[in-house]
């Protein structure tokens, strides 16, 4: 071994590049789309809203609002770009307390970072014609991978 | 030829864990470069023995090349 390097992520991403790491990260937590585009919600008794820290969604060329709704079991996680352009969660739903909503949401965007940093690392390795050997995801959902460069 | 390895780890949250097997030199850096240029912000990068024996072979074989 050679050199360790430690890297924190930072989500830079179109509209649809954000919406293809959701559906597939929230499907791990049995959330699933409810749908696309900017509509009104119905009436909860608590919210939560979480910033993502370190994301910049970059604007469309239309510039619409977008936003994706997800939900399981009457608990909504809405994400969409915020006015800075961060990427914001919303957490919606009746009989959860706020700390429930703001531990499942950080849960929902952690699994959304990592497959957004999974899908960029290995499309950028690909890209390079470098070879992935080996994948495995272990018990505590970390990912790994061993590449070689020929 | 040596193996050359690149072991990567994403971990739950998606930070991002590099360790290159069998590099020498600093082109082990290149690769700590490309992946913090795919990811985003580098947290630490440590260099290990190996890295640093590489290095004194390739700078004993550039005074010998002198005195020639």
């Amino acid at each position: 071994m050679s050199s360790v390097v430690v890297v924190a992520p930072i989500i830079i991403a179109n509209w649809p590049a954000i919406t293809a790491a959701v559906t597939a990260a929230v499907a791990t937590m049995g959330f699933a789309v409810a749908r696309q585009g900017a509509e009104e919600h119905q009436a909860a008794t608590t919210r939560e809203e979480i910033e993502v820290e370190d994301s910049e969604i970059l604007e469309a060329a239309a510039g619409t609002d977008r936003e994706l709704v997800v939900e399981r079991d009457g608990l909504r996680a809405v994400f969409r770009r915020d006015a800075r352009g961060a990427l914001r969660v919303c957490m919606e739903g009746n009989g959860y307390s706020k700390a429930q909503m703001r531990q499942i949401g950080q849960d929902l965007i952690d699994r959304v970072t990592q497959q957004y940093v999974y899908h960029r690392v290995v499309t950028e390795l690909k890209n390079r014609k470098m070879n992935i050997v080996d994948e495995e995801v272990t018990e505590d959902r970390t990912v790994k991978i061993r590449v070689r460069n020929w | 030829m040596p193996k050359e390895e690149l072991e990567i780890e994403i971990s739950p949250s998606g930070k991002v864990t590099m360790r290159t097997i069998g590099i020498k030199g600093s082109r082990c850096l290149d690769y700590a470069d490309l992946l913090a240029q795919i990811v985003g912000r580098e947290e630490s990068r440590q260099l290990t023995s190996e890295y640093y024996q590489a290095e004194a072979t390739v700078g004993q074989q550039s005074h010998v090349k002198q005195r020639r």
